[in-house]
């Protein structure tokens, strides 16, 4: 009969490790918020070492998100080619790349570049100070790791996001319109004035919302994680891996939020 | 070196400290340590000699317990205290943790409050750092501007050790300063722990495994064992002491015995009462 206790538990067991685990997350991350956020008031936060890590998530990053703006902005044009030829007037492609940029893709494939180049890094740079000490070393010599090392990283991804997503956006708009004009022969003049057609200048401000919020929120689930980690090297890649999944979840959910919540 | 004198004016107080992870680690230790003596503790392995360090600094929290360094309560306090405390304390970790994305120079420094570094200028403050590192045996010249991966492990346990230094610290707390280190790196660090405490008058706790090299330089040694300080006393009554587990400590050939008559006791179910109650000169008793 202990078999069928267990069976019968079991489940509620699972369910409750989850939702401790998810509070302490919850909590965790509330509790980085909160001190960033007090680290950054009491300016205790260096501005040289904000630069540094602006440069390390914004500028190290355009060649990634140069290449993925780029074929976003390609495959939109030639699938939206394929399906319009011969029904819907070939100027709609601009339209249609350009929302799906500008709206989509842009924000939502420079987050994944941003999980994969700099929050995977951050979790792993972390995770390694922890292990190794490093982190103890500098509350043992009087200093916070939260000013020195969490917040110069999360205004960064703050600062750095929004950028990358509207070099994102022209890079894309530019490729599709290349693209259009190559494979379906359409010129320059109508893409515009399909791209026109249904612009609103509220999308490239829902589009850098986005920024602003995966920019925010891949660095403080990578800090986070990196700070958790426990375990040596294996424990390294452990959080690290976590983190990628994490932050990934994170950004596709929040990116379903969006159009309930700013597009109606 | 070592002194059968007793301890006077407390530098740093365990009061009843206890500390569980999956396991107990510290149950219950109690200990003095006087100002400007260093004591050694020694133990086997994950017994808890370096949590008990950390719960010092507040590196790691006891569950039950408190700590006083110089007067001061590191757990009834709030977190101004405790960064008092810090500002008292140096920690030289076991394995230097030295940043890695810093220079030699730029760790140093770190040691070095930023209020302190303004008032002092670039200037002083790179000389407070040039006589930590010769303070530590190491040419300025020939480290200041290197990464932490360029050096050898000897050299980065004393950059480690000039880093808890530049700050002129009253107590120093040593994690192992040997492990991993071969002879000469040992005596040599073993050495610059002797003339820090003499030159500077500190307060130092050592956790080591090195027991030969710590009854050299301590004033009393502690052993800790599953949790409980299990001896305390000077150098010469370590070696005099009959408890078994002492005397594994202190001599080679009764270790050897002795881990086989602890692994025989394991595998018929647990430790024998011999060396279990086998407790002298346990503190405050």
């Amino acid at each position: 009969m202990r078999w069928l206790g267990n069976l019968i538990v079991s489940p509620f067991a699972f369910f409750g490790r989850g939702c401790e685990s998810a509070a302490k997350h919850a909590g965790g991350i509330a509790l980085l918020v909160g001190r960033t956020g007090k680290a950054l008031a009491t300016g205790q936060v260096s501005a040289r070492a904000v630069l540094n890590q602006a440069y390390a998530v914004g500028v190290q990053s355009l060649p990634l998100v140069t290449v993925t703006a780029t074929l976003s902005g390609i495959v939109t044009s030639q699938q939206s080619s394929y399906q319009f030829t011969g029904s819907i007037p070939l100027y709609i492609i601009g339209s249609v790349v350009t929302s799906s940029v500008i709206l989509e893709l842009a924000p939502v494939l420079t987050a994944i570049v941003l999980i994969g180049r700099v929050g995977a890094r951050i979790t792993a740079e972390l995770g390694t100070m922890q292990v190794s000490e490093q982190i103890d070393a500098l509350y043992a010599l009087g200093r916070d790791p939260i000013p020195a090392l969490a917040a110069p990283r999360i205004v960064a991804g703050i600062i750095a996001m929004p950028i990358l997503v509207g070099y994102a956006n022209g890079v894309g708009f530019l490729a599709g319109m290349i693209a259009a004009r190559l494979t379906v022969g359409l010129g320059t003049e109508a893409f515009l004035y399909g791209a026109r057609m249904f612009w609103h200048n509220w999308d490239m401000f829902y589009s850098l919302m986005k920024a602003v919020t995966f920019g925010f929120t891949v660095p403080v689930i990578s800090v986070h994680m990196g700070l958790l980690t426990r375990g040596g090297a294996e424990g390294v890649g452990r959080s690290t891996t976590s983190s990628v999944v994490f932050m990934i979840i994170a950004v596709l959910v929040m990116d379903a939020l969006f159009p309930p919540l700013l597009l109606n | 070196m070592a002194t059968d004198a007793l301890p006077t004016t407390p530098m740093i107080e365990y009061r009843d400290v206890h500390k569980t992870f999956d396991l107990p680690v510290l149950s219950g230790v109690d200990l003095t340590v006087a100002d400007g003596e260093t004591l050694a503790i020694v133990g086997p392995s994950g017994t808890g000699k370096s949590v008990l360090l950390k719960t010092t600094i507040g590196l790691i929290v006891p569950d039950r317990g408190d700590v006083i360094v110089d007067g001061q309560s590191v757990y009834g306090s709030g977190p101004s205290v405790l960064a008092e405390v810090r500002r008292k304390v140096g920690y030289v970790f076991q394995n230097a943790a030295l940043f890695d994305s810093m220079t030699v120079h730029e760790n140093l420094l770190q040691g070095l409050p930023d209020a302190l570094q303004k008032s002092l200028g670039r200037k002083e403050a790179l000389r407070r750092v040039c006589a930590a590192l010769e303070g530590v045996n190491l040419e300025p010249g020939h480290v200041l501007n290197k990464f932490p991966g360029e050096l050898s492990g000897g050299m980065r346990k004393r950059v480690g050790l000039a880093r808890t230094i530049v700050g002129e610290p009253r107590i120093i707390l040593y994690d192992e300063p040997v492990t991993g280190l071969d002879p000469v790196n040992s005596a040599a660090v073993e050495r610059l722990i002797r003339r820090i405490r003499e030159r500077m008058g500190v307060t130092s706790l050592v956790v080591t495994h090195d027991i030969e090299g710590a009854l050299g330089y301590c004033d009393r040694i502690a052993l800790l064992d599953r949790g409980k300080l299990a001896f305390v006393g000077t150098p010469a009554e370590f070696r005099r002491s009959h408890t078994p587990m002492v005397m594994a400590f202190a001599d080679r050939t009764a270790a050897a015995n002795f881990s086989v008559r602890m692994l025989d006791d394991e595998s018929h179910g647990g430790p024998s009462e011999s060396w279990q109650n086998g407790v002298e000169n346990a503190p405050d008793a």
